[in-house]
């Protein structure tokens, strides 16, 4: 191999680790919305293709570990991923324990990204021979995954019946920007109506806000009160010291069996899996303690297989995890296209060896930094970072690529979009429905027209 | 008058200083973005995404968060 292009690798995933890092420690900021634009970045900057998967692995690899952090120390869920964990958190918090829980978080976290790395190159590489045979009904496996995401929710019908509405919506404008001539005939909008559906919860609050009354209700008069642990730096930093036998084995049951489900919703499974886990105490820290570490394991492990089994073995994206926050890796005009991606780009081998790599360099730095400096940098961060801020920067970032993907017009079309997601989504339609529901339009609009 | 806090996504904002934050950012992100060349795709995102990063540190220097922070001294 060039040593310039393993030199790079290193680089990316250090970049990788340095920036998520910081997003990370903050609270309230949604995986999807901070991995696709960067990424979509690194693609966009045309550098090789091992080096963007190296890097987006490392992203990923880091972002579940710090998301965690805020979590555990102040009870603020870093992310969407660790909002399933808030409960057990606050308990932790509560009986004075969060110092100690965060390093077995985290080394419940590495643990997790040691099985799954390897089980989900074997699981893709065992589903690869049968793609030529699946990748033809891609148009319908999007629909099938849609009702089928629909039918595992908790809410079924309502799932349901918002599949054909939605994809209404997203056919609806992109024939309108046809038809006005802002998008050639030819460039299909996907990527804003992505971040719209992400951000769409935040959208429907804001604007909940500009009603006096709602206001008014939402109006409270002191500050949040937080209190930061100390961090605790006697404790050893070996895994196998830090987990008792029990929370090892539950947590590697975990983050095994999930590679198996990954094209269900990762939040979804980490709530399934790691309250089941929990499920046998009652109460108390025993509890507490096994779902959180199960859960941190097992969201290293929904990630990591939700991106590498399809990019892998299909090259089209089939996971809620590819659908989001990897989306770049699959579509990302004009330098990849579903025809064109990594899969296509990348060998069997380079593909494994970037996946090792990122994972590896992201592992080891954040695993160090985080064991011993976790207090300081939340302290760090609730001090010196307003939630204004952050608000205004996921604004900001939707704004600015509704505006590169469809112009002016797009951005009042992505606010509509955050606005029906964002409702559907307070109703209790989930984002792994909803963005299948993106991808399988197309077909079931033609569909619907074809019925007349 | 009473400062306008809400709470929303999990923490307390000032209601004028976060629209303050949005508008600055917006404004900084698609700003920088119309300056880039126009002929180049890759350069438009990366003064956008510069533009917006810009106006997050702004925000950052210009509003305080909304916290009590307090440091536990645990076990």
């Amino acid at each position: 191999m060039d040593p310039m292009i393993l030199l790079s690798m290193v680089v990316a995933a250090i970049t990788a680790v340095a920036i998520y890092t910081f997003i990370g420690f903050i609270p309230g900021t949604d995986e999807t919305s901070v991995l696709l634009p960067i990424s979509m970045a690194v693609v966009l900057m045309g550098v090789d293709p091992i080096i963007v998967l190296t890097f987006f692995i490392a992203s990923i690899v880091t972002l579940n570990i710090t998301n965690t952090m805020p979590t555990a120390l102040v009870g603020l869920p870093g992310g969407v991923m660790s909002s399933a964990m808030i409960e057990h958190a606050i308990y932790i918090k509560g009986e004075g324990r969060s110092a100690k829980i965060i390093k077995k978080m985290v080394a419940a976290s590495a643990l997790g990204v040691v099985i799954s790395v390897p089980v989900a190159l074997l699981l893709a590489n065992l589903i690869a021979p049968f793609a030529a045979n699946i990748r033809p009904y891609a148009p319908y496996l999007f629909v099938f995954g849609a009702i089928f995401l629909s039918l595992i929710s908790r809410h079924k019908v309502l799932s349901l019946f918002s599949i054909l509405p939605l994809a209404m919506l997203f056919q609806g404008l992109r024939h309108l920007y046809w038809g006005t001539g802002v998008v050639p005939p030819d460039v299909t909008i996907t990527i804003s109506f992505f971040l719209g559906i992400t951000i769409g919860p935040l959208l429907v609050s804001l604007f909940a806000l500009l009603n006096r009354e709602n206001f008014e209700k939402m109006r409270v008069k002191q500050h949040k009160a937080i209190s930061v642990p100390k961090d605790d730096h006697e404790t050893s930093l070996n895994p196998f010291r830090i987990l008792d036998k029990e929370e090892r084995r539950n947590l590697s049951f975990g983050a095994l069996i999930v590679n198996f489900l990954f094209v269900l919703s990762p939040v979804g499974l980490t709530i399934l899996i790691g309250e089941s886990i929990g499920r046998r105490f009652k109460t108390g820290m025993k509890k507490a303690t096994l779902s959180i570490t199960s859960m941190s394991a097992v969201v290293q492990a929904t990630y990591l297989s939700g991106i590498i089994i399809p990019l892998l073995a299909l090259g089209i994206p089939l996971s809620p995890v590819s659908l989001g926050p990897g989306a770049a890796l699959y579509n990302a005009p004009p330098v990849l296209s579903l025809d064109n991606n990594l899969h296509h780009l990348l060998t069997g081998s380079q593909f494994a060896f970037a996946v090792i790599t990122g994972a590896i360099i992201a592992l080891s730095l954040s695993y160090i930094l985080i064991s011993r400096y976790a207090g300081a940098i939340t302290n760090f961060i609730m001090v010196k970072i307003p939630h204004e801020a952050v608000l205004g920067l996921f604004i900001g970032f939707i704004v600015l690529l509704a505006f590169i993907d469809g112009g002016t017009i797009n951005i009042f079309g992505v606010l509509l979009v955050g606005l029906v997601a964002g409702s559907l989504n307070k109703m209790g339609v989930n984002y792994g429905v909803q963005f299948m529901s993106l991808y399988a339009a197309p077909f079931l609009v033609d569909f619907l027209a074809g019925l007349i | 008058m009473k400062k306008p806090l809400v709470e929303i996504w999990g923490d307390v904002v000032d209601a004028k200083e976060l629209t303050l934050s949005i508008v600055i950012t917006t404004t900084l992100a698609l700003g920088l973005h119309l300056l880039a060349p126009a002929d180049n795709p890759t350069a438009g995102l990366f003064f956008g995404l510069a533009g917006a990063v810009t106006g997050f540190l702004i925000s950052c220097v210009l509003f305080r968060p909304k916290r009590t922070v307090t440091k536990e001294g645990e076990e």
